[in-house]
């Protein structure tokens, strides 16, 4: 406990201290998503030390740990408990801590089904610029005292603070899972993914790769077996199921491998095969679309918006144009809560838009 | 919610059961769901949540306004509120309350008076409706759009059954629904010899009162009252007539009411209950007797029916599953009406007196009911029935023609 | 405990300068109306005191305000004309949908522009194999699992005044419900919002595609009370029926051990569809009206409901049927027919208003706590029962510890309301220290801006303000809602301390 509290001031006086000079911060955890985000500028403000899990209450849903935390110690406490996190945090080359996780608020392959990393944030504590110790949420679900900052703070890259603390919802494990695979085409695949989405099947990941749909089904045995013989398709065996849940989950999939150009582009599920070369990932039932290509980044931005969604350049952007651009309304509300929280731009300046 | 009357109506009857029936309102706001015209306006002042308020606050002294009086006047009393009312607020009483004591404080322009004194005088007598009528269906064509549909000529009435039985009933020597549809009362007439039950008329019985009732002349629906007691009164007291069976459900919900009407009445309190116990929606008296109906069946008219359940049918008598469920077992074949408890805004006299919203009711009433391309629309009051028919291709009839072609054999 | 004045409790915004009054507020009413009467057509405005009087509270009728002026737009040009000229002129904008809210947030501000969006019921499109609804914010939330239903899906958060209140009125308040505990709040369902900045500017917020770029600022929105964005559109998740649904209803004798039961049921890695507990006074209090078979010996029921397949269903109504008569359940039945299962929730559904059948007035409580401290709750609210000589019914989510204690009394008796006032109060200082909050999901509103300084800090309060600041310069969108000023906390703290209960500096900070 005091190492934790040590740390903790240590942290606040660093954070009061680069406000006072102006000296701009670089948030680190364990450097997974160093990739991610549009620059890395400041001096680095290490967060891992301040770790450790804060409460576990498995009758009650709710973990709470340090931001530091590697992913690898809260994911081997709730299997303990036969419990887990939803919304599958990718481990992206490495271990990352459970405030990095949240400050990237990426999920994985359960996302269309069970809900995204923000769905999952009961509460968090924020550092202000001012060496404040902010307390947001809490960690019952139903919570609407004030505003949602917790959720807010979910996929900041840090822009607004470092998350210190984080209350999550966990999730019991699913009895059984099993994952059917189908021949088909990308068009066919999003039809039938969309089908089965509103139909009630207990599906809890999809994707489409190369000819083949995966549908991964998860819960009772009674309801899989159900599902199984409506739907037909090939049993994967287990392992290659997990095997590749595991590698899509983490991106040592193929499709990530060795591009120059990787685009995530994040479009409505029912939305047409997109008019775009190069090879080609589905997941989230349609609603997330990877593609290597090397078309001009203008071109495949106006494709996304096209279909009503956006597009990131995951891999071979350069600094400052990553992510999609927002729109003037949008940029000004983002810039007004910068200027509050940070005013003098301390924290991760221009991660998550370019010159905030 | 919290009620402080104004001195005036403080020791009054009227301050006594109005407040009661504030108290019980928790100004929730369910009710305003399922009101028509909150649906169609969208203003709380046009929803009985906020209509409850507005006779608040006059009953705790505010001035009561023509604005006041337009919301209130603005109000089906389709009671769908009711229903819906988790509470239990007897909103309908109130309404009255508030109507009488607003219109005590606001006079009408002299054109609305004037039309309401021509409207309680001429729906309510039987004859002077009948030659009204009659001249009008005469001349319909030089009469505005609005009235000429109104004025079609009316479905031939087929012949009045001869037989006596030893059962028998008595029926409403109604004021409208002779001349606008004199099939209906015999049709009744016709459905009931069959099962061996004869229907009476008594001249001397008329208008059951809610005209005047719904047109504030409370003191003229109370005669209507008493003149039909009398009427009824020897046949029901010797028990030679078991029930008044009533196939207008606007009227069957009045006659219902004699008995809380004519309480302070110390003469007719007691006849009014028993006439009001004795009161039947003609679907709640026939439905005990479907094996026997069904048993007479020898073709069925138009099958594929929409049924609209007229307001009072479903709020005031809580009866109407009881027609639904007999006409299904006949053999008709309902189609599903979305937004069935939504009025078609006949309501009585509101027809005439809030034409706008009344039209734009029925035509969200007519686009429900024709949404499964029925053959036939059947309801079971003639003012929903005049109502819907005069803006309708296709086919309005009460529903007990469909049952009396049915045992005829003749299709539609 | 809470020495503010009767008076000051029921109008608890600020008063604002000729509100009310005939003359004072006329040349200002005169003023913002002829603005207004160019924009919008006459059945559009109401300027009168007879016709704003109604629109003086929500469903919560302690807090009344009666505003300037009502504006019932049709159109969303409307709407933003409306709102860019109050904005040039400097007039507070409240927004109201159904105005069933139960924390006063719709209470109007006497200096401002009631903004009534009942008008936009329009379901704009429903598209079935997207699994999306977009709505106007004016259509009721039951409207939409109407609609969709002939799809084979519905809309998942049922807040029991469904049938009545509004989608946006449900994203001002994050509105959960029944079956909120398996299939999330309204920040979990909702994928898009379209409205009008304080500026009279149209953004969109997220949108049919799941990931959006930079800050959250949907789910900011969500649950923001009418204080960031007034809405003009919703774009809704639609999620699949489920082929059956059962409800298992079990009794206990002991409130202590019917919140035991809930605690085993998460416990043994089950979440059911929906998990609510009523106590006996609720369960009085409602069988009269639903008639739905409710255990009156009992000290307090169950509904447990599962949905799935048929198989699903039968083995989760098997385990929860174990679980149950573990954990001591003194009788247990499960719904047999759709019919059945509507009837058995119908009681927990109409449980507040027909609390209106026990007494004219009821003061309807939102707090959540962890699941485990039902109990002590239960218990510590009995004993406030006989200390404000006040009866309190109880109806709960039990499934996520958010409880709605009904405090029943009579707004015409002398001093009853206030006790109901102080008895509400203490209950959610009760939460709070329980770990838990003072708001699960009717908002705080105007009702529990004094909670709030015991809830949050003061630097974090400052950071809500941030936030409103950032979307609402001006802080002209409901004003005084929602968050309490500094000088209310430091003024609400003195009152504390006056009473010689100094704010514990341990208590856990949420």
């Amino acid at each position: 406990m005091n190492l934790a509290s040590d740390v903790l001031a240590a942290l606040r006086t660093a954070v009061m201290e680069a406000h006072r000079t102006r000296t701009p911060l670089r948030l680190c955890g364990a450097g997974t998503k160093d990739f991610y985000g549009e620059g890395r500028e400041g001096a680095p403000l290490d967060l891992t030390g301040y770790r450790g899990v804060v409460g576990y209450e498995p009758s009650e849903l709710v973990l709470t740990a340090r931001c530091g935390t590697p992913l690898s110690e809260i994911e081997a406490l709730l299997t303990a408990e036969r419990q887990f996190l939803a919304f599958e945090p990718p481990p992206l080359g490495g271990d990352p801590t459970i405030g990095g996780a949240i400050a990237a608020g990426l999920s994985g392959p359960r996302r269309a089904h069970a809900g995204a990393a923000r769905d999952y944030v009961l509460g968090a504590v924020l550092l202000g610029i001012d060496g404040e110790v902010l307390r947001f949420g809490g960690q019952v679900m139903k919570n609407v005292a004030g505003f949602d900052v917790s959720r807010l703070l979910c996929g900041s890259l840090g822009i607004l603070g470092p998350i210190l603390e984080v209350s999550l919802k966990v999730m019991p494990l699913p009895r059984e899972e099993q994952t059917l695979r189908f021949e088909l085409s990308e068009a066919e695949a999003l039809a039938a993914f969309n089908r089965w989405a509103g139909q009630p099947l207990p599906v809890s990941a999809s994707a489409w790769w190369a000819g083949a749909a995966y549908l991964r089904l998860s819960g009772t045995a009674p309801a899989l077996r159900a599902a199984r013989t409506r739907l037909g398709g090939e049993n994967l065996d287990p392992d290659a199921a997990a095997t590749w849940w595991r590698e899509l989950r983490s991106q040592r999939h193929g499709m990530f491998g060795a591009v120059r150009n990787l685009w995530r582009l994040s479009v409505p599920s029912a939305s047409a095969p997109l008019a775009l070369d190069g090879a080609r990932l589905i997941e989230w039932g349609g609603a997330l679309r990877w593609c290597a290509t090397d078309l001009p980044a203008a071109e495949v931005r106006n494709i996304a918006t096209a279909a009503g969604g956006t597009a990131l350049h995951w891999r071979g952007g350069t600094a400052g144009s990553r992510f999609h651009p927002l729109s003037a309304a949008v940029l000004a509300i983002h810039r007004r809560l910068k200027e509050r929280f940070d005013p003098h731009g301390i924290f991760n300046q221009g991660r998550l838009v370019a010159g905030l | 919610m919290e009620t402080r009357l104004a001195a005036a109506f403080q020791g009054t009857a009227h301050g006594a059961a109005a407040e009661a029936i504030l108290r019980a309102c928790v100004h929730c706001g369910f009710c305003n769901a399922t009101c028509p015209t909150y649906r169609l306006l969208g203003d709380e002042l046009d929803g009985p949540r906020g209509r409850i308020y507005q006779i608040k606050q006059v009953l705790e002294g505010a001035p009561a306004t023509p604005v006041t009086q337009l919301h209130l006047d603005r109000c089906l009393t389709c009671r769908n509120c009711e229903t819906t009312c988790p509470s239990g607020v007897e909103y309908g009483r109130l309404l009255d309350i508030g109507r009488a004591v607003v219109d005590a404080q606001v006079r009408r322009p002299a054109t609305t008076r004037a039309l309401h004194f021509l409207l309680r005088e001429g729906l309510s007598r039987r004859r002077l409706f009948g030659g009204a009528l009659r001249l009008g269906r005469a001349f319909r064509w030089v009469l505005p759009a609005t009235l000429r549909a109104t004025l079609r000529p009316a479905r031939p009435a087929s012949a009045w059954p001869r037989r006596s039985h030893a059962r028998k009933v008595l029926l409403l020597n109604s004021c409208t629904q002779g001349a606008l549809a004199p099939s209906i009362d015999a049709a009744t007439a016709r459905v009931l010899d069959a099962i061996g039950v004869e229907a009476l008329i008594d001249p001397r019985s008329g208008c059951c009162g809610a005209i005047r009732h719904h047109l504030g002349d409370p003191r003229g629906a109370l005669e209507d009252a008493r003149r039909n007691i009398d009427a009824w009164w020897p046949r029901l007291e010797s028990d030679a007539v078991e029930a008044i069976v009533l196939n207008a459900s606007g009227c069957a919900a009045l006659v219902r009411d004699y008995g809380h009407l004519l309480a302070q009445d110390p003469a007719y309190a007691a006849k009014a209950r028993r006439v009001s116990a004795a009161a039947r929606d003609l679907g709640e008296f026939l439905a005990p007797e479907q094996a026997a109906l069904s048993r007479r069946t020898r073709a069925l008219p138009a099958q594929r029916v929409a049924l609209h359940k007229p307001c009072t049918q479903q709020h005031a008598l809580r009866c109407a599953d009881q027609t639904e469920e007999l006409l299904r077992k006949l053999g008709a074949e309902l189609l599903p009406v979305q937004e069935a408890h939504m009025c078609c805004g006949s309501a009585g006299t509101y027809s005439l007196l809030q034409g706008e919203l009344s039209r734009s009711l029925r035509a969200r009433k007519l686009e429900s009911l024709r949404a499964a391309k029925p053959d036939l629309i059947l309801s079971a009051n003639i003012g929903c029935i005049t109502h819907l028919a005069a803006a309708s291709d296709i086919p309005v009839w009460h529903w007990i023609e469909w049952v009396d072609r049915a045992l005829a054999g003749t299709t539609a | 405990m809470h020495a503010a004045s009767p008076a000051a409790s029921r109008n608890a915004s600020p008063a604002a300068p000729g509100a009310g009054d005939a003359d004072g507020g006329g040349a200002r009413r005169l003023e913002v109306a002829r603005a207004l009467a160019e924009l919008l057509p006459s059945d559009c405005l109401l300027s009168r005191e007879e016709e704003l009087r109604p629109y003086e509270c929500d469903g919560l009728t302690a807090y009344r305000q009666q505003p300037l002026l009502v504006a019932l737009p049709r159109t969303e040009a409307q709407v933003c004309a409306v709102v860019r000229t109050c904005h040039a002129l400097g007039v507070p904008l409240v927004a109201r949908g159904a105005g069933t809210g139960l924390s006063g947030g719709a209470m109007p501000h006497g200096a401002g522009v009631l903004l009534s969006l009942a008008r936009f019921d329009r379901i704009l499109h429903i598209d079935p194999l997207a699994r999306t609804a977009r709505v106007q914010p004016g259509v009721r939330n039951l409207a939409v699992s109407e609609a969709a239903a002939s799809f084979g899906l519905y809309y998942a958060p049922d807040p029991s005044s469904q049938l009545a209140c509004t989608i946006g009125g449900n994203v001002a308040e994050n509105s959960g419900g029944v079956h909120c505990l398996k299939y999330g709040l309204t920040v979990h369902n909702v994928l898009g919002v379209r409205g009008c900045t304080v500026a009279g500017e149209i953004i969109e917020l997220g949108g049919a595609a799941l990931d959006a770029p930079g800050l959250d600022l949907l789910a900011i929105t969500l649950g923001s009370e009418g204080l960031l964005l007034i809405l003009t559109e919703v774009l809704l998740k639609l999620i699949p029926r489920p082929e059956r649904a059962q409800v298992v209803m079990a009794s206990f004798d002991d409130v202590g051990k019917a919140g035991e039961g809930v605690a085993a049921i998460i416990a043994a890695g089950i979440i059911p569809a929906g998990l609510e507990m009523m106590d006996r006074q609720a369960t009085a209090a409602v069988e009269p009206f639903v008639k739905a078979g409710y255990d009156l010996s009992a000290a307090a029921i169950l509904l447990a409901e599962s949905d799935g397949t048929a198989d699903e269903v039968a083995e989760e109504v098997a385990a929860l049927e174990s679980v149950l008569r573990a954990a001591g359940a003194t009788a247990i039945s499960v719904s047999h027919s759709e019919a059945e299962r509507l009837r058995f929730w119908s009681g927990r559904k109409n449980a507040f208003p027909a609390a209106g059948r026990l007494s004219p007035d009821y003061y309807c409580m939102d707090g959540t706590i962890p699941r485990k401290a039902l109990g002590a709750v239960l218990r510590a609210i009995e004993a406030m029962e006989r200390k404000y000589g006040l009866k309190c019914l109880n109806v709960f989510h039990a499934g996520d510890g958010n409880l709605h204690p009904l405090i029943l009394f009579d707004a015409n008796k002398e001093g009853e309301w206030e006790r109901a006032e102080l008895f509400g109060i203490e209950i959610l200082e009760l939460c709070v220290r329980l770990g838990g909050t003072i708001t699960g999901e009717h908002g705080v509103g105007v009702e529990k801006l004094n909670p709030m300084c015991v809830q949050f800090s003061p630097a974090e309060r400052a950071a809500f303000f941030a936030v409103k600041a950032a979307f609402d310069p001006p802080g002209l969108l409901n004003p005084g809602k929602a968050i309490p000023t500094l000088a209310r906390c430091a003024e609400y703290g003195r009152q504390h301390i006056r009473r010689g209960e100094l704010p514990h500096p341990e208590l856990p900070r949420f």
